[in-house]
């Protein structure tokens, strides 16, 4: 038996790349088809909750192989009753180009027909349409989506509701469904600070070869990192082969943002001032992002991560308590119980590593990291036995005192951070994301696109 | 069980309540890196805070926090004027809940940003 380990392979066996770059091709793909001007997914209040641009562009870049475009009607009730896509492979969540009636009835395709995507304005993707079907009832989905504690009584504790983010999504579906693979023929440019942290999954495989690292570790975030973060990268990352994990990678999920959350351009460079600092080196850590709208569905959430990750050729994958969680919608352990033990009312009667076509990343299930004054150090809660004496790291404390305009002390936030976080709240007025943020989020997104003339 | 606040110490904030007796009880947390004032909050009056502002809420230390930070601000005026970290210091913090909201109001767009090097 080898003890060292390597890249996996990615989910599916090949990573999708479905991008045109060669404009001539790109035309004569588009032309003559009908047009539809992608727009915001809206809750009842008509706030942006979702934009589907995120999910064509993670589809067509490889961060979701093997799955290739909007699904089909049975791929979507295969997903809601076992958690595979049709060719077995295992995928979380019912991923789908949802239109109105009325947009239906003005675009006038059908199956083996193809629609232009346009995105702010500019020829984006081809959508080749399979199949046209309809979602009978968007709440019932978000439920089926995220489970209930009837059919999931293992991990789901009080059913979904209009307080949660990702339910929502599903909720505010239109009822068409175009179904079909997407293509990109006109490549969106990332603007400042995105473009220098885009690292596809073709581009990060790439990236770890270029530095020798066999075995990476990656770190899940929406936060800027404290200091309790940092202290969990390095710490899980003495998990490895026979070795050390050689590499460190933070992938940022980055869409639709709440009000309260940092925004997306601190949390990119707070954690770039990680490894600026040396904290933990620039040669061991790799800040990275992919967009996605976040549905917060804990165990189903973060077996989507385990796919990006792997896809991105990651070896393991840090997972804590609450991981991707909002509320207490499921159980705390939800996520680690779902990679130790399975979740067989998901579809999983073992860890999603040990069933057929699962997944090959593996997990690093962590607990949480405090200050102890007794043992004088950042300490591992299942280590350190001064629990009465723990200091712990709360988001939302250490929030209130960067609101205050308090200056951090190093042990909390390193100061490298601190300055990011201030640096991006003097270009928004704010340190997190206000009413403001969502609407020019939701106007600029986070890409712009060059002309194509089709 | 009554709930905690966290009142955060900075220079500026020490220099306001030097010579009151409070020095005293400033905690030092985090190795002595973080300085603050740990209140106890009655139930009554942790209710009442949870009440007026709806972003308000317990965490897992029993700490109340995200309350607006204007609201942060007055409680530490008002610690300031009566030399006291006593019940009698919520009430008149409370007293101006009408202040606080109108500020609090603005707080959710604008913040200045503080200099730093
Ligand atoms: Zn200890």
């Amino acid at each position: 038996m080898s003890l060292r380990m390597t890249a996996p392979p990615p989910h599916g066996g090949r990573l999708e790349e479905r991008v045109v770059r060669d404009p001539g091709l790109a035309k004569k793909l588009a032309k003559g088809c009908p047009v539809y001007d992608i727009k915001p997914t809206l809750n009842e209040k008509g706030v942006p909750v979702r934009n589907v641009y995120r999910e064509i562009m993670s589809i067509c870049y490889g961060f979701f192989s093997p799955v290739e475009g909007s699904m089909k009607e049975a791929e979507v009730e295969r997903i809601l009753k076992e958690r595979r896509l049709l060719n077995d492979w295992i995928f979380p969540y019912p991923l789908v180009f949802d239109i109105s009636e009325e947009d239906y009835k003005q675009l006038g395709v059908t199956a083996g027909d193809r629609v232009l995507l346009r995105l702010k304005g500019k020829p984006f993707a081809i959508l080749d349409v399979e199949e046209v079907w309809r979602i009978k009832d968007t709440e019932a989905l978000a439920h089926r989506v995220f489970g209930t504690p009837e059919a999931n009584p293992e991990v789901v504790q009080e059913p979904f509701n209009a307080k949660h983010p990702g339910w929502v999504i599903y909720k505010s579906l239109n009822p068409v469904v175009l179904a079909g693979k997407y293509t990109i023929i006109n490549e969106p440019k990332f603007r400042a600070p995105f473009d220098r942290f885009w690292l596809p999954p073709l581009k990060s495989r790439e990236e770890y070869k270029k530095r020798g690292w066999n075995t990476v570790i990656n770190h899940q975030t929406r936060n800027v990192p404290h200091v309790g973060h940092e202290h969990l990268m390095k710490n899980a990352a003495y998990t490895g082969d026979i070795e050390p994990c050689h590499g460190i990678q933070v992938n940022a999920i980055i869409g639709v943002k709440r009000k309260g959350d940092y925004p997306d351009e601190s949390i990119l460079e707070g954690h770039e001032a990680t490894n600026l600092g040396n904290y933990i080196k620039p040669e061991r850590h790799l800040v990275s992002f992919t967009l996605w709208d976040m549905r917060y569905g804990n165990p189903l959430e973060s077996m989507l991560h385990g796919i990006i990750r792997q896809n991105m050729g990651c070896t393991h994958h840090m997972f804590g308590r609450d991981h991707a969680a909002v509320g207490e919608y499921y159980d705390m352990f939800a996520t680690q119980t779902l990679w130790d033990k399975g979740i067989p009312s998901f579809g999983f009667e073992k860890s999603v590593c040990d069933v057929e076509y699962g997944l090959k990343i593996r997990p690093q299930n962590m607990r949480e990291f405090w200050y102890c004054p007794v043992c004088q150090e950042i300490a591992y809660s299942e280590s350190c036995g001064h629990t009465k004496q723990k200091e712990k790291f709360s988001g939302s404390f250490i929030r209130g005192m960067v609101g205050e305009g308090i200056f951090p002390p190093r042990v909390i936030f390193r100061p490298e951070v601190y300055k990011a976080v201030v640096k991006w709240w003097k270009v928004f007025d704010f340190p997190f994301c206000n009413q403001n943020y969502v609407v020019q989020q939701d106007k600029n997104l986070e890409v712009d696109l060059p002309d194509l003339d089709v | 069980m009554s709930k905690l606040f966290v009142v955060l110490l900075d220079d500026k904030r020490m220099n306001a309540i030097k010579g009151s007796g409070l020095e005293d009880k400033v905690e030092y947390m985090f190795g002595g890196n973080l300085k603050a004032f740990t209140m106890e909050m009655p139930d009554d009056k942790a209710n009442l805070i949870l009440s007026e502002f709806d972003t308000a809420r317990i965490d897992t230390r029993s700490c109340i926090t995200d309350t607006p930070l204007a609201f942060n601000r007055t409680l530490f005026e008002e610690i300031a004027k009566a030399k006291s970290l006593g019940p009698e210091v919520i009430d008149n913090t409370l007293a101006r809940v009408a202040e606080i909201k109108d500020l609090a109001a603005k707080e959710s767009d604008y913040l200045p940003a503080p200099e730093i090097d």
